[in-house]
């Protein structure tokens, strides 16, 4: 009898078993995957992410292979901005979240799956959790409509059973948890983008550089073992005529979003392996609880991944969740009540107006007149571009940021204008082009 | 599944189909039931996309029932079918509802293009998608005096009859007599006509009792009257800072306060909602490298979005230690709340103590206007000069001005008492049954109850049932309220009975509930 058996051992699982182990708990993670192992991610995390890993002490072991940067590039049709995430707003996340401003770190990175992965699950053995690793959770055991264990298949072929006061599911979007359950889906919001990727080696992009165009996207961040992702992304409704040609349409992609590192891949580069994508993206959120059982990471809210913060906001919810059920084990308060502390926590304003902020960008809708002014406006204003930025990962608030009064005191100190920046010059035409499907 | 690390990527690997054109071959060879190519392309399938996609049994493709008499072949093929080409590039939804829920009217503050008329056409087609959809709550017009039910249509033609909490007539003086009576008298003895500025001939004898009056009420004997409480706001600003003085204003003051900072200069800083603390750093801050210029420090008493107020005697004090003067905008709350209606000045012991206050008359004293009070006769004439908004603009008109007075005298009077304490009935009524059933009422007990939603298309949908099911209540969005914590502001009369108050609380509560399941939300509404 386990005080906790946690399904999916990647991000979300990985952490919270770590952290439950930590404080005493008796935990069982098992994975079907062995490590090290890959799996569809952004690979991404930004300064909130790299915090935890410093707050549980894992974060020498993923820099000593990985590189990180601080200041990141943001270039919205030709108008660049650069920055960094403030300390002093990471400090005030981590309290009003957690209550606990400790271990903050301004550094972002990009790390491979099968690195992280490995590290998290290697962590959360050493604290003491039973690691499972190819081993296939098929059926989960309820009692008088409580969720008290497991049953699957194990690395040797054998079927085995387990026991907990808790199963937490931690095994992403298509969670088998969560469909055994048979669980609605709740704020749907279907448009999305397809998002296409690989690994690139032979040049040095600097740091990690986001670029938007039209309907379009593409980044590159240097990543683990000398290489560089480069990522492209568009609306959904153009993954069709996408899928005709994949790598030149990745090309085509990268030339027009941002010439610049079109030229720089087309010149300089040597992928490493072949071109991955996927359109399983659209965002919808889960019920968080239940009887016996708790949602943690994508299984309890799916996003698109254009804001890269899916593994980020796993890390989080370990953290929520581990110290939820940390009061309930130790018999500080009720199940529920526990519950519903990390349900305030994670259905709350803030969580809803993120929510919607990933959820309308993911539509690649071409950015409006107002919207382009506005990174105009922040131009040459590093404190206002700095929480942009923090407010683009889920650090600041949306509601700061996007607030009446804000985004007009930014217009009146704005020390550029738009007459330096191309996309200006016939705005309707461009965003008429910009409605035309690239790779029809 | 074999390891596979980096020195392990090999050429091949580099060359492999990538996995929607290998989906795309799985699909194809399950709609002829050949389960064995199904296998075949399915082990080509990249380790990225097969541990992702955690549902689909790709190493057991080969043993599905190709008959399909189990029904696991086409589940197999509908979760694939959803990675591949998802149900919403399949099945449009209703494109108006769509884009009139999901847009903000910020969203077409920078229109583009040289031609101003034709540049408005996109603002245009999104309000005509709110009205189609009935998600618009501007522009309704009322089929008679606004009570405690008003009868009201909404700007598509459509009528209906509900317990008003739409309407800013706190001590219900629309429908008292003495203040019709007030108005006719003005009407008979002046006409409806001020026929100029209040400088050059403008205004009446009423004017100058009215000035005593209001004087009186907030203990600063120095009126001037505006036309209008936002006029009042703006030029009280522009009349007084100059470009290179400071504006330090409470992020949710006002729109007029907010516009008048912006107009008069570029240094206005914005301090976090009723946070003195923050205001004497910034004050310190301002002092440490500008000992020359003016400072004004701009706050609302009663802050209409969020019903709470500042500790305006720690506010005034830290303004006089750094040479700063406070400007206090008491719109809401004068009149009526506090001792003999004089707001929140008069429940901090503050009448006669803060620098300048403003208000405006069109909440509790019946009538389009507003005033700037302090105790100096020069602020006084410095303002009517620079303050275009007053020198520039026809005076409150006599009926105005007169109904306005007679307002003002029924505040102080026993009845005023009476009075409020039949509003504070009614509002705690209101707030008790909505807290009651679950729902979040924000600040304090006031003629305002903000009533907490957060997500706009939530309180959009939510309007939508209440107009039908006979509740009148404003909804605030951005930019009132910041982006995501749209609300319901329900402003509470001394007419409304407390069986009507908990009556509409009913109602709301069974809209929200409705409206949350309509749209499949799972979000709540606290803050964080």
């Amino acid at each position: 009898m386990y005080d906790a058996i946690v399904v999916g051992g990647r991000c979300a699982g990985a952490s919270t078993a770590l952290l439950l182990a930590r404080q005493g708990h008796r935990v069982l993670v098992v994975d079907r995957s062995s490590f090290p192992s890959d799996v569809i991610s952004t690979h991404f995390l930004w300064p909130h992410g790299m915090s935890y890993l410093n707050r549980w002490g894992l974060l020498d072991q993923v820099t000593a292979v990985t590189p990180t940067h601080t200041v990141i590039d943001i270039v919205n049709d030709g108008i660049p901005l650069s920055g960094s995430v403030p300390t002093s707003l990471l400090r005030e996340h981590f309290r009003d979240l957690h209550g606990d401003d400790s271990g903050v770190v301004q550094s972002y990175a990009s790390v491979r799956r099968r690195v992280l992965d490995q590290i998290l699950v290697e962590a959360a053995a050493k604290a003491g959790a039973e690691v499972r690793t190819h081993c296939t959770v098929r059926e989960l055991i309820t009692e008088d409509g409580r969720v008290v264990g497991v049953r699957g298949r194990a690395a040797d072929g054998q079927e085995f059973e387990e026991r907990a006061r808790i199963v937490v599911g931690a095994d992403g979007r298509n969670s088998f948890v969560a469909r055994t359950l048979d669980l609605p889906r709740f704020d749907e919001r279907p448009r999305c983008t397809f998002a296409y990727w690989s690994y690139w080696s032979g040049f040095d992009p600097g740091r990690g550089q986001i670029h938007r165009r039209g309907r379009l996207g593409c980044a590159v961040v240097p990543t683990n073992f000398g290489q560089n992702m480069v990522l492209v992304w568009g609306p959904s409704e153009w993954a069709r005529e996408f899928r005709a040609d994949v790598p030149g349409n990745v090309q085509r992609a990268l030339d027009f979003v941002s010439p610049e590192l079109g030229e720089l891949v087309r010149t300089q580069g040597t992928r490493e392996e072949r071109i991955y994508g996927t359109l399983d993206q659209s965002g919808f959120l889960r019920p968080l609880h239940g009887p016996g059982w708790v949602l943690v990471g994508d299984a309890e809210s799916a996003k698109d991944q254009c804001t890269a913060i899916g593994m980020t906001h796993a890390f989080r919810d370990a953290e929520l969740a581990s110290a939820a059920l940390h009061r309930w084990l130790t018999g500080e308060s009720s199940l529920d009540e526990a519950m519903a502390a990390y349900e305030g926590r994670r259905r709350s304003q803030n969580s809803a107006a993120y929510y919607d902020y990933v959820c309308t960008l993911s539509e690649m809708r071409p950015y409006r007149h107002d919207e382009l002014q506005l990174f105009v406006a922040l131009r040459g204003n590093q404190e206002e571009t700095d929480r942009f930025i923090a407010t683009h990962a889920d650090i600041a608030p949306v509601s700061e940021f996007f607030q009446a009064s804000n985004l007009f005191l930014l217009n009146d100190a704005a020390k550029e204008s738009s007459a330096g920046y191309s996309v200006f010059d016939d705005f309707a035409a461009t965003s008429r082009t910009y409605q035309q499907n690239l790779f029809a | 599944m074999p390891h596979q690390g980096a020195e392990t990527v090999t050429s091949t690997d580099l060359h492999q189909r990538d996995d929607g054109e290998l989906i795309e071959a799985i699909l194809d060879a399950a709609g002829r039931g050949d389960v064995e190519t199904m296998a075949r392309e399915a082990a080509e399938v990249s380790e990225m996309t097969r541990n992702w996609a955690t549902h689909i049994p790709w190493d057991d493709l080969a043993t599905l029932d190709a008959s399909g008499a189990d029904g696991e072949l086409a589940r197999v093929v509908a979760d694939l079918t959803e990675m591949w080409e998802p149900a919403h590039l399949r099945n449009p939804v209703d494109p108006d509802e769509e884009y009139a829920l999901d847009k903000n009217a910020y969203d077409f503050y920078r229109p583009a293009g040289r031609d101003l008329l034709a540049r408005t056409e996109d603002f245009y087609d999104w309000v005509q998608a709110r009205r189609r959809t009935e998600t618009w709550q501007y522009s309704r017009v009322l089929e008679a005096a606004p009570d405690s039910v008003a009868e009201i249509t909404n700007d598509l033609g459509k009528r209906t009859r509900g317990i008003n909490f739409n309407s800013q007539d706190y001590l219900s003086f629309n429908t008292h007599p003495a203040i019709r009576e007030a108005a006719v008298r003005a009407m008979r003895d002046y006409g409806p006509h001020s026929a100029g500025s209040p400088m050059v001939l403008g205004n009446t004898r009423i004017s100058d009792e009215l000035e005593v009056a209001l004087g009186e009420l907030v203990g600063l004997e120095h009126v001037t009257l505006f036309p209008t409480g936002w006029s009042a706001g703006f030029g009280a600003i522009v009349g007084l800072v100059r470009q290179s003085d400071h504006v330090v204003i409470d992020r949710l003051a006002h729109s007029c306060l907010q516009q008048g900072a912006r107009a008069a200069t570029r240094n206005v800083v914005r301090y976090e909602h009723l946070n003195v603390e923050a205001v004497r750093q910034h004050l310190a801050d301002i002092r440490s490298h500008d000992s020359r210029n003016g400072i004004l420090v701009v706050t609302d008493g009663l802050f209409s979005v969020d019903a709470d107020w500042p500790d305006l005697v720690t506010l005034q004090r830290v303004c006089r230690e750094h040479d700063a003067t406070l400007l206090v905008d008491v719109a809401h709350d004068l009149g009526s709340m506090g001792p003999g209606g004089t707001g929140v000045l008069g429940m901090q012991n503050l009448l006669g103590e803060i620098d300048i206050v403003m208000g405006a008359f069109s909440k509790t004293f019946c009538s389009n206007g507003g005033f700037v009070a302090s105790r100096s006769p020069a602020l006084k004439q410095y303002v009517k000069m620079f303050s275009n908004s007053h020198f520039f603009s026809n005076a409150l008109s006599p009926v105005q001005t007169a109904v306005v007075r007679e307002a003002a005298r029924i505040i102080r009077s026993p009845e005023g008492d009476e009075l409020r304490a039949r509003l504070f009935t009614a509002i705690h009524a209101l707030r008790d049954e909505l807290t009651g059933r679950g729902l979040t009422c924000m600040g304090e007990p006031s003629p305002i109850v903000p009533l907490l939603i957060g997500n706009e298309k939530l309180a959009r949908t939510a309007n939508r049932l209440l107009f039908d099911r006979g509740v009148l209540a404003f909804m605030v969005e951005f930019p009132v309220t910041p982006t995501g914590s749209s609300r319901f502001r329900l402003q509470v009369q001394a007419g409304h009975r407390p069986e009507e108050a908990r009556e509409a609380a009913r109602i709301i509560e069974g809209a929200i509930a409705d409206s949350r399941a309509y749209l499949s939300s799972a979000f709540g509404s606290a803050a964080r």
